[in-house]
C-alpha cells in the first residue's frame, strides 16, 4: 500500500467506545455523545485562542478521535494546548461538549502514560503540600506584613488535613498515576 | 451581617496575599464577614487536575466543599480556578447520585461528606448582589475619575454559561459595572473575553504558549490606551503580574500594565494605600495608575 | 343475537413476523359470539376488502373485527367496506397488533398472547357498540385567508378563482408580504416585483375577494363549514375611500423615522406606504411618531390633502366574517442576530443583515439599489457573508432555514455584476442548493470568483476604520483565518412571526418545537393541521423559499376548496351527549372542554349542558369530568368500558 493511503479499517475503532467508558464515570452519556453530532463547522478552533498560535485544532481532534486515529490523539502534544477557556463550548452550534470531551481524552493520555514531566511536578506539589502553588518563605514573611498568619489555614497549617488529602489521592490513584514515591516524596524516575 | 466561609485556594494565600488582607478588610467595611475554612486545600485547579485524573478532582474538590459546608455558610472563592472547580464539582455531584455516592464513600475514610448544603460563590457576586453597585458608588471617597481600566473577567466564572448563570459569557457586564462603580472608566479593547493563557496546564507545559496569549492581550490593552488590567481572577492576576516579567525575560517585549484585582480597586476608592492593598508586592508597580490618580487629585 | 366476524391481517411480516397469526386465530374463533375468523395477507387490499364483505352477506355477520394496523391508517376503509356490505359502519373494531404490538415487542409467544388480548377486548366492545348516523351540517362556502403575502395570495387567487368568496386579512398597510421587500429572486434573477406585483393588482380587482388591509383577526369562533370571525381594521388615520393615493401628504409630513419595511437602513415619514406599488395605494398615520397627534402640533398633511381624507380621530373598526375554512398564510420574521453577541450585530455598523442588504439591492429601495455600508457611506468593496446566523445552531434555531444559501449566492452574484472588482466570501458550514436550477447557479456564482470559505464565522470585531475582521477556521486548509472586510453580511433565518403564538391561540392549532406551526402530517397532510377545516400555507408553517411557500399555497387553496366545495359536511357521531334530564348544570363539563364543544342553555328555568356536535371530538373528558354520569361518549360507554376490561382481566369475552 502506498504510503499516503490509510486504511480506515486499521484504525482503533473501540477508541471511541474506551472514551464512553472512561468519560461515563463522571460525565452524562448524552453529554460525551455530543462529539459525534459535529459537523467540522471549525467554529471551535475559529475561537480557539491557542489554534491562533498552536498547531492545535479542536476541529480535527474531534475528527480524528471520531475515525479512530487512537494514538495521534492521545500521544500528540496537541491535546495538551487548551487552556479549558470554554469559548468553543459556548459557541459550537451542535452543542458539542467540547471542553469536557478533551479533559476525558487527557485523562486517556495521562492512564497511558502519557503525561509530562512538568504536569508530574505540579500533581506532586498537591501530594506532598496539598498545594499545587505551596508557599514560600518570602511570601511567609509578605503574610505576616500584611497582618495574616504566616502560614494559610490551609493543608500548610493543619497536617491532619495535608493527611486527609493524601489519603483521598491514595484511594483514588493518584500517586500511582503520577508516579510518586511515599517514601521519598518525589518522584518516580524523574529525569 | 452577611458570613461567609472563604475558601482561599493556592494563589492568593501563597502568592497574593495582598489580595486576600484587602478583599477581608473591603468586605468588613460593607458589613460582610468572612470566617476561615480551615485544612482545605488546592481547589484542585479544574482545567489542570481533573486533565490528569477526573476522579482524583472531584474528590478533592468534594472534600474541601464537605469542609466549607461545616461551617453552615455559603462559600466564597476569590480566584476563577477554585471557583469552577468547586462549583463544577458541585454541579456534577449533586445530578448524579451513583458519582456521589462513590465519592462520598471515599471521603467517609477522612471524615466528611458532601451534602450540597452551601452555595458556592465567587466574591464578586457578593459585591455585585448582597452589596450592590449603588452601596460600592456611594462608599468611594476618593476619586478614580480619569483610570482607563481594562476589565478581564477569566473563563471560568462565565463558562460554561449554562452552569454558571452570569448571564451573557461574550459580552458580560459584572465586572465592568463594579469598574465604573469606583469610579474608574471601563474601556473596551479588542478581543476582550479572551483566555489569559493561563489555564489547562498549559502554563506549566508550554510557558510559551502561555505568555503568547497573555502578550496579545497585553498588546490589546495597550492599544485601547488602558491604564490597568482589573481582574477577578487570582490565576489571570498571576498571569497578568508575573507574566509580564516572563514576556520580557522570553520574548525581550517590556509592559508596565498595572495589574489590580477588583477589590484592590475598590480599596483605592475607599482611600486605602498601596501598601495595605498589597500592591507594592506585585512584580509589576502600580505606580505609573498611582501617579495618574495622584496627578489627577491636583 | 350476534354474530361476529373477526379478520386478522399479516400485513406481510409487519404483523405475521412477529405475531402467530394461525394460533391467534384458533383462541379467537373459541370467543363467545364469534362465527369466523379468518387470517390475510394484506386485508386493506381490494381481495382483502372482499373477503369481509363477502362474509357479512353470505354469513348474516352483523359485527365486525379487524386486527390489524392502528385505527389512524385504516378504519375508514373497513367502515367503508362494512356500508357497502349493508351493516352500519360504526359496528366495526380495530385491535391495533401492529402498532401496540408486532412492532414495538421481540418475543413471539407473548407477543401473540398480547395480540389475543387486544382482538378478545375488542371483540367485547362491538358487542356493545351501537349503529350511528353521520351528522349532516351546513357549510358556509367561503374561505378566510390569514396573511397577504406570496402564500396568502396564491391561496386567494386559486380559491377565488375556482368561484368562491375569499376574505383575506392582512395585518400590514400593504399586501405583498416578505416577497415585496425583495429585489431580484433566485435562481433566475427575475425581480420579485415584476411577478409579485401582477398578483397583488389581481388580488385587489378580484371581485371573489375581499380584502381587509392593515387589519388582525381578533376572534374566531366556531367549527369546520362554520366559523365565525371578528376582524379589526385598523385607523388609517384617513377615511381610505377618499384618499387618492396621490402622496402628497407623504411628501409634505415633516417627521423622518427609521423604516420599518427598509429593516431600517432608510428612512421614512409618519404617514407613509410602505413603497411604490402597495395595494392598496394608501398611506398610514404612524399614531406613535405624528407629531400632530403627540403633541398636537403641525397638521400639515391635514391641510396639504386635496381630497379631505385625514381624519386624525378616526377609530378603529370591527368587521365580521362568516366562512367555511380557514388559511393560515401568516409568514415568517428573521432572526434577530444580536443575541449572537460575538458576530457583534447592533454593535459594529458594517454588520447588517442578509434582508437589510436585500433592501439596499432594491432599486425602489433607501439607495437605489447601490449597496453602501452604514457607517461611512463609502461602497463597500469587500463583503463577507456568514451563513447559519441563527439556523442549525442548538443555542438558537436547530432547523436549518433552506434560503439562506441561495440567498447569500445570489446576492453575493448581484454585487459582484454591479461591482466587478469587489471581492465576496461567503462562510459556510455546508451549500445547500437543492432546489431546481439552484445547483447552476451556484456554479455560476462561484465562475464570478466568489470566494466559498468553508468553516462557521467564530467571531467578528472591528477595526478603527470601521472594517470588520471576520475570524473564521478554513476547514478545508486547516487554516485559521481573519479577513479584513469593509462589510459583513449576516444571513440570518427565519423564525416565527412574534405574533405567531397569538394566531395560534385564536385558532387552537398546534406549533412544532421549532415553533412553527404543525401540519397535520409530516409527509402526508402537509397543509392541514390537526383542527378541521384549518389548513397552512408558506413560512408559517417552516422556512421555505418562494417554489415551494407557492407549491404549498396552491395546496392550500385546494384543501381548504375540499370543505367548501360541499353545501353540506358530514361530520362523525362519535360525540358525547347529554342525558338533559340528568344533567344538574354543574358547569365542569363545559370548564374541562378543549375545543369549546360545550355550552349551558336554561331548560326549565334550570341550567343544562348542550353539546355541539359539530366541535366535539369525541375526546370523552366530559364524561369524566360529568359528577352525576349524565353524559356519555356515543360507544365509549361505562358498560362498553367493564366490558374490556373484564374481557382483558380474564372474564369471558
Amino acid at each position: 500500500m502506498p504510503a499516503n493511503i490509510t486504511r480506515i479499517n486499521e484504525l482503533n475503532s473501540s477508541f471511541f467506545k474506551d472514551f464512553i467508558e472512561i468519560g461515563k464515570k463522571i460525565f452524562s452519556e448524552d453529554m460525551l455523545h455530543s462529539v459525534e453530532s459535529c459537523v467540522q463547522c471549525g467554529c471551535c478552533t475559529g475561537s480557539c485562542p491557542s489554534s491562533r498560535r498552536t498547531a492545535f485544532r479542536t476541529r480535527k481532534l474531534f475528527r480524528e478521535m471520531l475515525l479512530g486515529f487512537r494514538d495521534s490523539v492521545l500521544e500528540g502534544d496537541d491535546l495538551w494546548l487548551c487552556t479549558t477557556c470554554y469559548t468553543c463550548y459556548e459557541r459550537c452550534p451542535r452543542g458539542v461538549k467540547t471542553t469536557d470531551i478533551i479533559r476525558v481524552l487527557r485523562n486517556m493520555a495521562v492512564s497511558q502514560g502519557h503525561m509530562a514531566e512538568a504536569h508530574r511536578m505540579t500533581a506532586s506539589y498537591v501530594l506532598r503540600t496539598g498545594h499545587g502553588v505551596p508557599v514560600s518563605e518570602e511570601v511567609q514573611k509578605l503574610r505576616e506584613e500584611l497582618g495574616l498568619s504566616s502560614l494559610p489555614p490551609t493543608t500548610h497549617s493543619y497536617p491532619e488535613a495535608l493527611r486527609a488529602v493524601q489519603e483521598i489521592l491514595k484511594l483514588t490513584g493518584f500517586d500511582r498515576i503520577v508516579g510518586f514515591d511515599w517514601k521519598t516524596m518525589e518522584l518516580r524516575g524523574r529525569k | 451581617m452577611k458570613e461567609y466561609a472563604s475558601f482561599l485556594g493556592c494563589i492568593i494565600p501563597n502568592r497574593y496575599p495582598g489580595i486576600e488582607a484587602s478583599s477581608t478588610r473591603i468586605l468588613g467595611h460593607f458589613d460582610v464577614e468572612l470566617v476561615q475554612i480551615n485544612g482545605a486545600s488546592c481547589c484542585p485547579a479544574p482545567g489542570v487536575f481533573s486533565s490528569f485524573h477526573l476522579d482524583s478532582w472531584l474528590a478533592i474538590a468534594a472534600r474541601n466543599i464537605a469542609l466549607g459546608e461545616m461551617t453552615g455558610k455559603d462559600i466564597i472563592t476569590m480566584c476563577n480556578g477554585c471557583y469552577g472547580s468547586l462549583t463544577e464539582a458541585s454541579f456534577l455531584l449533586k445530578g448524579n447520585k451513583e458519582l456521589k455516592e462513590k465519592i462520598n464513600g471515599i471521603l467517609s475514610k477522612v471524615g466528611c461528606e458532601f451534602k450540597g448544603t452551601s452555595k458556592i460563590k465567587h466574591v464578586i457576586e457578593v459585591f455585585s448582589e448582597d452589596i450592590g453597585v449603588k452601596k460600592i458608588q456611594e462608599a468611594m471617597n476618593t476619586s478614580l475619575e480619569g483610570v482607563r481600566a481594562c476589565t478581564h473577567y477569566g473563563c471560568h466564572f462565565l463558562k460554561p454559561a449554562e452552569m454558571k448563570k452570569h448571564g451573557s459569557s461574550e459580552r458580560p457586564r459584572l465586572l465592568d459595572e463594579i469598574v465604573e462603580a469606583s469610579g474608574a472608566r471601563s474601556v473596551d479593547y479588542k478581543d476582550k473575553t479572551m483566555c489569559c493563557g493561563f489555564g489547562g496546564g498549559v502554563r506549566a507545559r508550554n510557558l510559551d504558549v502561555t505568555l503568547d496569549f497573555t502578550r496579545e492581550k497585553l498588546n490589546n490593552i495597550i492599544s485601547a490606551r488602558g491604564d490597568c488590567i482589573v481582574d477577578q481572577c487570582a490565576s489571570c492576576h498571576l498571569e497578568f503580574d508575573r507574566g509580564q516579567v516572563e514576556i520580557k525575560k522570553i520574548f525581550g517585549q517590556e509592559f508596565r500594565v498595572p495589574v489590580l484585582y477588583f477589590t484592590q480597586l475598590i480599596g483605592l476608592g475607599l482611600g486605602m494605600g498601596q501598601h495595605e492593598l498589597g500592591l507594592d508586592f506585585h512584580s509589576i508597580p502600580a505606580k505609573p495608575l498611582l501617579d495618574k490618580l495622584n496627578g489627577g487629585r491636583r | 343475537m350476534t354474530n361476529i366476524g373477526i379478520y386478522i391481517c399479516h400485513c406481510g411480516t409487519n404483523i405475521a413476523g412477529m405475531i402467530d397469526v394461525e394460533e391467534l386465530a384458533r383462541k379467537a374463533a373459541k370467543l363467545k359470539d364469534v362465527s369466523v375468523v379468518k387470517d390475510y395477507r394484506y386485508l386493506c387490499s381490494d381481495p382483502g376488502q372482499d373477503l369481509i364483505k363477502e362474509d357479512i352477506r353470505s354469513m348474516d355477520l352483523d359485527r365486525v373485527v379487524v386486527a390489524a394496523c392502528s385505527p389512524r391508517m385504516h378504519e375508514s376503509t373497513y367502515r367503508k367496506v362494512l356500508s357497502e356490505a349493508g351493516i352500519n359502519p360504526f359496528l366495526l373494531e380495530i385491535a391495533n397488533i401492529r402498532e401496540q404490538a408486532s412492532w414495538v415487542h421481540s418475543e413471539k409467544e407473548k407477543t401473540t398472547e398480547k395480540a389475543f388480548d387486544l382482538v378478545r377486548i375488542a371483540v367485547a366492545k362491538v358487542k356493545k357498540d351501537e349503529p350511528l348516523e353521520s351528522l349532516p351540517a351546513d357549510v358556509i362556502q367561503r374561505v378566510l385567508v390569514i396573511g397577504a403575502g406570496i402564500a396568502g395570495i396564491q391561496t386567494s387567487l386559486d380559491i377565488a378563482n375556482i368561484g368562491y368568496e375569499v376574505v383575506l386579512v392582512e395585518k400590514e398597510q400593504s399586501i405583498g408580504g416578505r416577497m415585496s421587500q425583495l429585489g431580484k429572486t433566485f435562481p433566475t434573477l427575475d425581480c420579485s416585483a415584476c411577478i409579485l406585483t401582477p398578483r397583488m393588482v389581481e388580488v385587489s380587482t378580484n371581485p371573489k375577494i375581499r380584502l381587509h388591509t392593515y387589519s388582525e383577526v381578533e376572534e374566531i369562533s366556531g367549527f369546520i363549514g362554520n366559523f365565525h370571525a371578528k376582524i379589526r381594521k385598523k385607523s388609517r388615520g384617513l377615511n381610505p375611500d377618499l384618499c387618492t393615493g396621490c402622496g402628497e401628504c407623504t411628501a409634505r409630513c415633516p417627521t423622518k423615522v427609521p423604516g420599518e419595511y427598509d429593516e431600517g437602513m432608510g428612512k421614512r415619514k409618519a404617514i407613509y406606504t410602505l413603497f411604490p406599488q402597495a395595494v392598496p395605494n394608501v398611506p398610514v398615520i404612524d399614531r406613535a411618531n405624528c407629531v400632530y397627534i403627540t403633541k398636537g402640533k403641525c397638521g400639515i398633511c391635514k391641510k396639504v390633502c386635496p381630497a379631505g381624507a385625514i381624519d386624525y380621530e378616526l377609530g378603529d373598526e370591527i368587521v365580521e366574517e362568516e366562512v367555511g375554512a380557514v388559511v393560515v398564510a401568516s409568514g415568517f420574521d428573521p432572526f434577530d442576530p444580536t443575541s449572537k453577541e460575538e458576530l457583534g450585530y447592533g454593535r459594529y455598523k458594517n454588520v447588517i443583515t442578509g434582508l437589510q442588504l436585500e433592501r439596499l439591492l432594491h432599486t425602489a429601495g433607501p439607495t437605489k439599489g447601490e449597496v453602501i455600508r452604514p457607517s461611512d457611506g463609502a461602497v463597500p468593496k469587500r463583503i463577507a457573508f456568514v451563513q447559519c446566523v441563527g439556523s442549525r445552531d442548538e443555542h438558537a434555531n436547530k432547523y436549518c432555514s433552506r434560503v439562506c444559501c441561495m440567498h447569500a449566492i445570489k446576492n453575493a452574484l448581484l454585487i459582484k455584476e454591479h461591482h466587478p472588482d469587489a471581492e465576496i466570501f461567503i462562510y459556510y458550514i455546508d451549500i445547500r442548493a437543492f432546489g431546481k436550477g439552484y445547483e447552476e447557479f451556484y456554479k455560476r456564482t462561484q465562475e464570478h470568483g466568489i470566494k466559498f470559505m468553508r468553516g462557521r464565522v467564530a467571531e467578528i470585531f472591528e477595526e478603527n476604520n470601521g472594517n470588520v475582521v471576520v475570524r473564521a477556521d478554513d476547514t478545508l486548509l486547516g487554516m485559521v483565518m481573519e479577513n479584513e472586510v469593509d462589510m459583513a453580511v449576516l444571513s440570518v433565518g427565519m423564525v416565527p412571526r412574534s405574533d405567531s403564538a397569538k394566531i395560534q391561540k385564536l385558532l387552537g392549532i398546534a406549533t412544532g418545537s421549532d415553533g412553527f406551526f404543525m401540519e397535520a402530517h409530516a409527509k402526508l397532510r402537509p397543509v392541514e393541521t390537526l383542527v378541521d377545516g384549518v389548513f397552512l400555507a408558506g413560512t408559517a408553517q417552516g422556512p421555505k423559499d418562494i417554489p415551494d411557500t407557492v407549491a404549498q399555497a396552491k395546496g392550500a387553496a385546494s384543501s381548504a376548496l375540499g370543505v367548501i366545495s360541499h353545501k353540506v359536511l358530514e361530520l362523525s357521531p362519535l360525540i358525547s351527549e347529554v342525558d338533559e334530564r340528568l344533567c344538574r348544570g354543574c358547569g365542569d363539563c363545559k370548564d374541562i372542554c378543549e375545543y369549546g364543544a360545550i355550552e349551558l342553555i336554561t331548560l326549565d328555568s334550570r341550567n343544562a349542558a348542550r353539546i355541539n356536535p359539530a366541535l366535539c371530538k369525541g375526546c370523552g373528558a366530559c364524561t369524566v369530568a360529568c359528577c352525576n354520569g349524565s353524559i356519555k361518549l356515543r360507544n365509549f360507554t361505562d358498560t362498553a368500558t367493564f366490558a374490556m376490561l373484564e374481557a382483558v382481566l380474564g372474564g369471558e369475552a
